[in-house]
């Protein structure tokens, strides 16, 4: 029965990419290849996040768990997360953040001396591993360095200080949303809008700017010169009918017909800085191969059946 | 304080398989995958799949209860196939799909890199 292939050849084209964002369309496939990567680039691609900390001094106005959960929802840098063990299946530690294999470690010593408030940021924190570290936010354009520093975790005033030792370790957005690797990621349905020309033509230009201007956002225009109506965005057209029933309270019903694409979609995906966003993209794809591959038929429930399937064959009479 | 740890979402637990075949007593070429440990991204795509496949008279998949880690994927077939075929089938199909989207993602990157 080799041969028949019901696999589908999706094409892609990239519109934006950038470290942290990107805009691409999906084709010939269906929502729920669409879907499913969306959910696992929130969910299930791997990022390093602060899980364990410790804290020896901590005379700061925040209590130490209010501080232990910033820490924890800082972004790490996560190019590493891929190739990194879970914590809970690393054989070569007992989850205590001494393994390579497993976890970073982190220190941060902040005291405030002086009568000026003392932010004590990300780039406080100082990491074991080069390769993670938190996520460095300040614009490459900015000339001025100094005012760029990193996510402010609590503030301290003459006399406070604030000693610790936190553990960062491999994780998923589903066990908890410091994980994901995704600020969120979208995807729609691509509109296909069809204008009656005919139709359009019997209404007056005063009735076609009435018309244009019932959509919420702006997905028609007048052309200036002939004063037709013509599509100027497609894309920002968000399925709200407005035009559809503005169309119809005038009595021109089936001016505009718009059809959402069942195989085109359009994505956004932002990252946190993380990973890439390309490669949360890559990532998901990968984990979702992780996935199916995870839910194939093990040999012997195969072989159990097919004893079973011979003594059912035998008992319908085959 | 007795909250279940979070990983129990997604980490089969010992001795549990991650999937069990059940034939169905009364329809012959029916049968019920259960998954352990999985939700409504893969029980999703399944579905889809096994509906592209002409052989399938039916496919569905159902998250039985939230707080219940698992999916119940049920398919039934003709005689040209079997549950297990078309089930095999349609993960490798969806295996094929994601080799494809995969590569074709990273020749767009190449491309977009060089354009612009």
């Amino acid at each position: 029965m080799e041969g028949a292939s019901y696999a589908r050849m999706p094409r892609v084209k990239i519109r934006e990419l950038k470290d942290d964002y990107a805009k691409f369309e999906l084709r010939d496939t269906d929502a729920s290849i669409a879907n499913a990567l969306r959910r696992v680039m929130i969910a299930e691609v791997p990022t390093i996040a602060i899980d364990l900390v410790e804290i020896e001094v901590n005379s700061s106005v925040l209590n130490d768990e209010f501080i232990a959960h910033r820490l924890g929802l800082i972004p790490l840098t996560s190019e590493r997360a891929m190739s990194m063990r879970f914590s809970r299946d690393c054989d070569a530690c007992d989850g205590d953040g001494q393994c390579e294999f497993c976890s970073v470690e982190f220190h941060l010593r902040v005291k405030c001396m002086t009568d000026q408030t003392l932010d004590v940021s990300s780039k406080d924190l100082y990491s074991s591993d080069h390769s993670v570290v938190p996520v460095d936010f300040s614009d490459p354009a900015a000339t001025d360095s100094s005012e760029n520093r990193g996510v402010i975790i609590v503030k301290l005033r003459r006399g406070q200080e604030l000693r610790l030792r936190a553990i960062a370790r491999k994780g998923i957005g589903k066990d908890h949303a410091k994980w994901s690797p995704a600020a969120t990621v979208t995807f729609m349905y691509e509109p296909e809008i069809h204008i009656n020309e005919d139709l359009m033509e019997t209404l007056t230009l005063e009735e076609k700017r009435e018309w244009v201007d019932s959509s919420p956002t702006r997905v028609f225009d007048i052309d200036p010169v002939t004063q037709q109506v013509m599509v100027v965005d497609s894309e920002a057209y968000s399925y709200d009918d407005e035009v559809i029933k503005k169309a119809e309270a005038m009595g021109k019903p089936g001016l505009v017909e718009i059809i959402a694409k069942q195989d085109s979609f359009i994505f956004t995906v932002e990252s946190t800085g993380a990973i890439k966003a390309s490669q949360l993209v890559l990532n998901a794809i990968e984990i979702l191969k992780q996935k199916l591959d995870a839910v194939r038929l093990s040999e012997d429930t195969v072989e159990a059946d097919d004893q079973f399937g011979e003594l059912g064959a035998h008992m319908r009479g085959g | 304080m007795n909250a279940p740890d979070r990983y129990e979402r997604f980490v089969v637990p010992e001795g549990t398989k991650k999937v069990s075949y059940e034939r169905d007593t009364k329809i012959i070429n029916a049968a019920s995958f259960t998954v352990e440990r999985e939700e409504h991204t893969i029980g999703n795509i399944l579905r889809m799949q096994l509906h592209r496949d002409p052989n399938v008279l039916f496919a569905g998949y159902k998250l039985p209860h939230p707080l219940q880690y698992k999916i119940i994927v049920r398919i039934h077939t003709t005689s040209q196939s079997s549950p297990m075929q078309a089930y095999n089938q349609s993960i490798n199909d969806l295996d094929r799909e994601l080799d494809h989207l995969k590569n074709a993602f990273e020749a767009e990157m190449l491309k977009f890199s060089r354009d612009y």
